[in-house]
């Protein structure tokens, strides 16, 4: 028996090793989680709902499964939780919106389904912008996330409850989604991993759409090990995705040499401009980092990155729009303010500026491959600010009070990464002297995400832990 | 810049999707969707001349099989 507080220090990967062990129950662990989400939720609310019941009669059931001796792997008494975009079947799904405020579904979406399989505990369903259209996560229907790490900052979004759950320790693993940076962004603001695979390796069957061909659903975890650990469970193909990857799913965790010799890391040229002084000056300890651990770190050019913001916006506007078309017809008054104009100006975008968009991203591919040609990854940082403040009326503003300009500061770090569908893994590089995370992505070739656990992983262990936030 | 006002967005927005938009709404909306022309033709600048669009036809075939395995 550990008290709470040792056991909400393990992360995913500990935890498993000591309820194989029998050392430590899932029922207890489950208590450690729900006893927390109740201390902190009131002030963070990462969570929209909480399943404490139904979390403690599944925690009963995976105890008496591995004490008699049928565990079933790493997240087998694990508790997590998802992103209330998620397709939950018996649980409340409301996509953060007060559109389906009452929303029960009928059916789990396939990510869900195969960590359950797994033998992972649902802690609760966490918050995020409405329908995963925004980066700050201030819901005007389900309350605005805070920022584990002060509490007057946006989490980062859509997925923002996803990170603020991880580093406020209120889940061991959770979901979150990914269309222009949703796990990205939060992961970088609050300060974990967020892990967007290649565009088809994890079914989206179930868990609602915003823009179907740049979505993602994947990992927000305290560490790269969880992380791969996660995608290991709910990657693979899935009859009810047509767009799932029939790759086969390596063995992540066997990618975790903490060895990075031989690694060529090439940072992109274009995205090493327009960085606040503490972002800059991260990075850069990152790259000299990868330097000592033996990796040949250099600069690379993609020269046309920059046009994948508008590229992402153009595609993501009109895909949005036709999924939302009849509420908006219906019930466009029950959207939000900046979720409804965005919506608006889907409606207004002209199909050809969708179809040159979509052409546009094999031009974008072509040139990260060739980038890779040289190179093992590629490298950048996964924002150009910490997390700015959250003000009164629910915008993000820059410490001197000015509104952010999100495309300039965020999305054109991550949304490249949307439009090549490349996996690109978020990782905290340190802290600004403020206190606030810093981070920077890894970026491989597609379907190769086993390297980019490689070369993230490795850094993380030589970075050593984080400060945690003070709650 | 297009010219795209206010106005035209709401007698578009009315007679394609039976919306009716604001006078604010609709001035942002065309302030967006005018910018958005001014970059959607520099996309021409990065050589699209002969490139198809990601829409493949194993895609539809795979979708279309879906879809009869559960209607």
């Amino acid at each position: 028996m550990s008290n709470h507080a040792e056991i909400l220090n393990f992360d995913v990967a500990a935890l498993a090793e000591k309820i194989r062990a029998k050392d430590l129950s899932p029922v207890e662990i489950t208590e450690a989680y729900l006893e927390r989400i109740d201390a902190h939720q009131g002030r963070l609310l990462a969570y929209i709902t909480v399943t404490a019941d139904d979390a403690r009669d599944a925690a009963r059931k995976a105890e008496a499964e591995i004490m008699a001796g049928n565990w079933r792997g790493p997240f087998h008494g694990i508790p997590i939780a998802l992103k209330d975009l998620c397709n939950t079947r018996g649980v409340l799904t409301t996509g953060g919106s007060k559109i389906l405020g009452d929303f029960v579904p009928n059916f789990d979406c396939t990510v869900w389904a195969r960590l359950r399989e797994a033998g992972a505990i649902l802690l609760g369903k966490l918050n995020l912008h409405e329908f995963a259209s925004g980066a700050t996560n201030t819901n005007p229907h389900w309350g605005t996330c805070r920022n584990p790490h002060d509490l007057e900052r946006i989490p980062g979004g859509s997925s923002g409850g996803s990170a603020a759950a991880i580093v406020a320790k209120m889940a061991a693993a959770t979901i979150g989604t990914d269309t222009g940076g949703s796990i990205r962004i939060p992961a970088a603001f609050c300060g974990c991993v967020g892990m967007k695979q290649t565009w088809g390796r994890v079914s989206r069957f179930g868990v609602m759409p915003l823009a179907d061909s740049l979505d993602h659903a994947g990992p927000i975890t305290r560490t790269v090990r969880d992380a791969a650990l996660m995608l290991e469970v709910i990657a693979g193909h899935d009859p009810h995705d047509s767009t799932s990857s029939n790759d086969p799913v390596p063995d992540y965790a066997q990618a975790l040499t903490g060895d990075m010799k031989g690694v060529r890391v090439g940072f992109i040229k274009e995205l090493i401009t327009g960085l606040s002084d503490e972002v800059a000056h991260s990075f850069n300890g990152a790259l000299r980092q990868m330097r000592i651990l033996g990796a040949d770190v250099d600069e690379v050019a993609v020269p046309h990155i920059e046009t994948a913001s508008i590229i992402a916006t153009s595609i993501m506007l009109a895909e949005a729009a036709e999924y939302h078309e009849q509420w908006m017809r219906t019930r466009a008054h029950d959207y939000g303010a900046d979720v409804r104009r965005m919506l608006e100006a889907g409606m207004m975008t002209p199909a050809i500026y969708y179809v040159r968009a979509q052409r546009s991203r094999a031009a974008i591919l072509a040139e990260t491959l060739k980038a890779l040609d040289h190179f093992t990854v590629l490298a950048a940082p996964t924002a150009a600010i910490p997390a700015p403040r959250i003000d009164v009326g629910g915008r993000a503003l820059s410490d001197n009070g000015h509104q952010i300009d999100m495309v300039a500061s965020v999305l054109r770090f991550t949304a490249p990464f949307n439009v090549t569908g490349q996996p690109a893994l978020a990782i905290p590089t340190g802290l600004a002297p403020n206190g606030l995370p810093l981070s920077m992505q890894i970026i491989g070739k597609p379907f190769d995400e086993a390297t980019v656990f490689r070369v993230a992983d490795a850094y993380e262990r030589a970075r050593g832990p984080l400060a945690e936030p003070k709650l | 810049m297009a010219k795209l006002n206010a106005e035209t967005v709401k007698a578009l927005a009315l007679e394609l999707f039976d919306y009716e938009f604001s006078d604010e709404a609709a001035g942002s909306v065309a302030h967006i969707v005018g910018a958005m022309a001014n970059y959607s033709r520099r996309l021409h600048g990065i050589g699209l001349a002969g490139v198809q669009p990601p829409f493949g036809y194993p895609t539809l075939c795979a979708e279309a099989a879906r879809l009869r395995r559960i209607v």
